[in-house]
């Protein structure tokens, strides 16, 4: 009885009782969706660090990291290979050469890691050859009289072996794309004309659209109009197992994009073998194994069965190789946890004030309640009761929507390509999939129900403290 | 049969510069089946005695028993419940729960009782029969007019079955047509159901009505005057 007052006492005020359930969805959806955002952001970073740039584990000698000497290559890799292999949880293993060297192209030159890879063992550890732009060559899949090369694309960008061109096919595509015919039509002039960099194309697109054109639709323009130089070549240089300066002209066997632009900038992957002979470093050598295994959650234990089975190497994880992205993940759960008390907390206040108006609006009531023998433990009741559904009906419609909104974005993500440049800059992905997992959603309903029930105990104590007489005579 | 007793009960409020003696040393008896009426100006003392018998307040001195038990003994919660089983309220302005049906008033104190669902049900129709509201027991109060909202008060009232019925001010807010109505009704019950009820008022209608008139002022019995 005392519950279905309480629920009745809730729709009183109608428009008030709204206005609170609707400031709760909308904090909860708001919370829940800014967290799957996080989360979504910082899962795919890890996912792509982990699929295209570190893998899980990663064994070399000892020093190796911290003075990438050429000469510390591992011995016996063919047992160590095999003992790796037979390890609970090892999906796959990939052999690296890495070596620092510089890039050059007529143009320009920057330092780069060359990475000498067998493509057909490193694809089973990483998946970069997915990541090679349509168009732009492959993942060293054709046969070559040259050594090749496959580089990232904004190094490409950076080093000139790319170019903008509008054709008629272009102009199709950026129709397709949505771009406006106003703005198409300003594009006409600079069709058929080539442009040898991105400041060049930008120079020109600057001349022909508005500023707020350029705003609106220059990222997409550029993202359809820069082609791959067909058989580009640049010549990367390093040293060779006597320290002697060598290199080598390659040919570029295809571009690709990590979403990552520091990543892409300093990071070429060549032939182990093309680098073993140019290095002299003989037909067995590496200086990295490379481990891929089946369950991320297993990371830990297989990095210690592995430092056990080869303690004279140095074995570390991702979180180890790369303790930004380990920081990150922890500083996102932090993050999250705050935004929620955040949140929480401004739930908390909204629904202590409205139930604090409600005792007020209601002194006379419940002076009446207590002298015709409701007791204060049922009058605490049935405040306490109502701050709960309030809290409880805004919150379960709060986590039905951002479960609706999650699911549908889940599918497709979200497309923050105005900002790409940016997103890409730090290592992440500009089209983000928010995720949450049930155990959160769990979490937060239990959170939202202790919010509720604290946030009345301040009111119902208010309400007990009323005398009746005093309260019967409130007008 | 004496249901409530009175013994030289003093209210006094402590104001900000002076005392305020509201009841001043009243002593008084009410019998089993009184239709009484507690008469007297505005700040005579009327409701302060009234919530004072009804447990609301404590006197400053003096004791009163209902039904033989002393209210000063009792803690807080015992007297909530003491009032839920032996006193009937009737307020000036009804107060009924607003989301609340004319049934649900009703049937709300005897649910705070803890009687078994059929005899709530029995009952609360009886009561809504007798003030004349059983074919509007599925109405709001805002749905009712004044005088019906404070017939299902008077039938909220008698639901829990008290000892005596207290009505502060019951006709201040209803029209003559209204309050003769209800005073029928209520006196109809205590002639029927000898249901004792004591009134606050300075309505003459009621006044006529009633068949003891306690007079006071300024806190004190000026006159006890017994029409039967």
């Amino acid at each position: 009885m005392i519950l279905r007052t309480a629920w009745k006492n809730v729709w009183r005020n109608k428009t008030r009782s709204m206005v609170v359930i609707a400031s709760v969805t909308i904090g909860i959806f708001a919370g829940i969706f800014a967290v799957g955002l996080m989360n979504g952001t910082m899962e795919q970073r890890v996912d792509a660090a982990i699929n295209k740039e570190i893998s899980h584990i990663q064994l070399n000698r000892e020093t190796f990291r911290d003075n990438d000497d050429l000469h510390l290559t591992l011995d016996s890799i063919r047992e160590r290979n095999r003992k790796i292999r037979n390890m609970a949880g090892v999906e796959a293993i990939t052999n690296r050469l890495v070596v620092n060297a510089i890039a050059n192209t007529a143009s320009k030159s920057t330092g780069i890691q060359l990475i000498g890879i067998n493509p057909d063992q490193d694809k089973k550890a990483f998946n970069l050859h997915e990541a090679v732009i349509p168009g732009t060559g492959s993942y060293f899949n054709r046969e070559s009289r040259h050594n090749l090369a496959l580089v990232g694309e904004d190094l490409a960008k950076e080093l000139n072996i790319i170019r903008y061109e509008l054709h008629n096919a272009t102009m199709d595509s950026l129709r397709s794309a949505g771009i406006p015919e106003n703005v198409l039509k300003k594009l006409n002039p600079m069709v058929d004309k080539r442009y040898a960099s991105q400041d060049l194309f930008v120079k020109d697109l600057k001349k022909h659209l508005t500023k707020k054109m350029l705003e609106a639709h220059g990222q997409k323009i550029m993202e359809h109009a820069w082609t791959f130089r067909e058989r580009s070549r640049l010549t990367l240089t390093f040293l060779d197992k006597d320290n002697v300066q060598t290199g080598g002209m390659f040919r570029i066997a295809g571009i690709y994009d990590i979403k990552n632009s520091m990543y892409e900038k300093s990071h070429v992957f060549v032939q182990k073998k093309d680098l073993q002979q140019l290095t002299g470093l003989g037909a067995q050598a590496t200086h990295k194994i490379i481990v891929r295994i089946a369950d991320r959650e297993q990371t830990k234990q297989i990095t210690e069965a592995l430092r056990d089975a080869f303690p004279a190497l140095q074995v570390q994880n991702w979180k180890e190789i790369s303790p930004d992205l380990a920081m990150m993940t922890s500083m996102i759960e932090k993050f999250n946890a705050v935004f929620m008390i955040i949140i929480l907390a401004a739930l908390s206040f909204g629904i202590v004030n409205t139930m604090l108006m409600v005792v007020l609006e209601r002194t006379k009531e419940l002076g009446m309640l207590t002298a015709i023998g409701m007791n204060k433990k049922k009058v605490f009741t049935m405040i306490m009761s109502e701050s709960v559904f309030l809290s409880l009906v805004g919150g379960v419609a709060g986590m039905i929507v951002s479960k609706i909104i999650l699911m549908l974005t889940n599918q497709n993500g979200i497309n923050f390509s105005s900002a790409a440049e940016g997103f890409e800059a730090m290592g992440f992905s500009a089209h983000i999939y928010p995720t949450i997992s049930n155990t959160f959603f769990i979490t937060v309903t239990a959170l939202i129900i202790i919010t509720g029930i604290l946030s009345s105990v301040y009111p119902a104590i208010k309400a007990l403290k009323l005398d009746p007489a005093d309260a019967l005579r409130t007008e | 049969m004496k249901v409530l007793e009175l013994h030289n009960v003093h209210k006094i409020y402590n104001g900000s510069e002076v005392n305020v003696h509201a009841v001043n040393g009243i002593t008084i008896d009410f019998e089993e089946g009184e239709f009484s009426a507690i008469v007297g100006p505005s700040g005579s003392g009327k409701t302060t005695l009234l919530n004072m018998i009804g447990g609301l307040d404590s006197p400053t001195e003096g004791k009163i028993l209902v039904d033989n038990t002393d209210l000063s003994t009792l803690k807080t919660s015992d007297l909530i419940d003491f009032r839920m089983w032996n006193i009937g309220f009737v307020f000036q302005s009804y107060n009924l729960i607003p989301v609340l049906t004319a049934k649900e008033n009703v049937e709300f104190i005897m649910n705070l009782q803890k009687r078994p669902k059929k005899e709530r049900d029995q009952r609360t129709m009886e009561m809504l029969k007798a003030v004349g509201l059983g074919d509007r027991a599925n109405s709001r109060p805002a749905k009712l007019s004044g005088g019906q909202q404070q017939r299902v008060a008077v039938a909220r009232a008698l639901a829990s079955k008290p000892k005596f019925i207290l009505a502060d001010e019951p006709s201040a807010n209803l029209d003559s047509k209204s309050t003769e109505t209800l005073l029928d009704i209520m006196e109809e019950l205590n002639r029927e159901e000898k249901i004792t009820f004591i009134f606050s008022t300075h309505d003459n209608r009621v006044i006529k009505k009633a068949r003891r008139v306690v007079t006071i002022e300024d806190g004190k019995v000026i006159s006890d005057e017994n029409k039967q």
